[in-house]
């Protein structure tokens, strides 16, 4: 496991291209009620043939923020034509899997029910209304289309996350760069070997939990 | 032998029970797992658990000495390999 100090604290900015500023703003600041807290109208920087550009920033909480490019002049097909699959940054042939098409999206957090169901309100009542709510293992999630066709997704946490699932998720990620480095990467061998890392290492992990819980205990 | 591993948290709590049901099935503790094993095939009936699909098709972390033959809105089934 790393050692190195962990230190970096969220999202600053994830940003992605827009061709449709008008729609943007509507769906994040006036539907959402995300504030605009920053922007940037910048004239043909960097190489030779970069349009100008304005780069604004959504809230989205935390102090994290969501922002745009917006290319003057920028041909809306540069990146596929409109009517194929996927966004304005990607597009996919009809023969590309759906989910594959979805993989690539945004989730915000949000603490509560009552908030969730206050962002699927405000989305039903736009453009763009829920086009799915489902629970999955853990958390429960809302999902449109913002007005580019990137997934959006807002979630909640059923339940907070619990001690083992960090031991869980080092043994999976463990399994997985073991088995993906061999041969024939499949499930049914990562979770051969994942079983091989609960045998090691889990009676250990509990112990090393137990005495930290002891000595924590002691101390109070 | 063959065993199934089951993470402790609240999602299994369902394959667990319905898994002390089994006859020739042993479950025991390996740390924060859950260990079930059997020496011949083991089949848990997923409406019986009442878990949820999503969190059924995510609720085994580990498999040794089988092979998974079945795992589906009807059951999981584990089979010696």
């Amino acid at each position: 496991m790393s050692q190195l100090r962990h230190v970096v604290r969220g999202v600053d900015h994830a940003a992605f291209p827009t061709f449709d500023p008008a729609g943007t703003v509507r769906f994040y600041r006036d539907v959402l009620g995300f504030p605009v807290v920053h922007s940037i109208c910048a004239a043909g920087w960097g190489p030779e043939g970069h349009p100008d550009f304005i780069h604004f920033f959504f809230d989205i909480g935390n102090d994290d923020r969501l922002a745009f490019f917006y290319y003057f002049g920028l041909d809306t097909d540069v990146a596929g034509h409109p009517a194929e699959k996927g966004d304005v940054y990607a597009r996919f042939g009809a023969d590309v899997p759906d989910f594959f098409v979805r993989s690539r999206h945004l989730a915000i957090h949000v603490d509560t029910e009552e908030d969730l169901l206050e962002y699927r309100r405000r989305l039903d009542a736009s453009e763009w209304p829920v086009e799915l709510q489902i629970q999955h293992e853990t958390i429960e999630s809302i999902y449109t289309h913002d007005p580019n066709g990137y997934m959006f997704e807002i979630t909640r946490a059923l339940r907070p996350v619990l001690p083992q699932e960090d031991l869980d998720a080092q043994l999976t990620i463990e399994a997985l760069l073991d088995v993906v480095a061999g041969p024939d990467p499949s499930m049914a061998a990562l979770i051969a070997r994942k079983a091989e890392l609960i045998v090691t290492r889990a009676e250990a992990w509990e112990a090393e939990r137990r005495e930290h819980a002891d000595r924590a205990g002691s101390v109070s | 032998m063959i065993a199934l591993y089951l993470l402790d948290v609240p999602e299994n709590t369902g394959a667990i029970k319905v898994a002390e049901q089994l006859d020739d099935v042993k479950i025991q503790r390996r740390g924060p797992y859950f260990e079930v094993s059997a020496d011949a095939t083991i089949v848990i009936d997923r409406r019986a658990t009442a878990m949820r699909h999503a969190v059924w098709y995510s609720c085994i972390a580990g498999t040794t000495g089988c092979v998974i033959s079945q795992w589906d809105k009807d059951a999981l089934r584990a089979d010696p390999l």
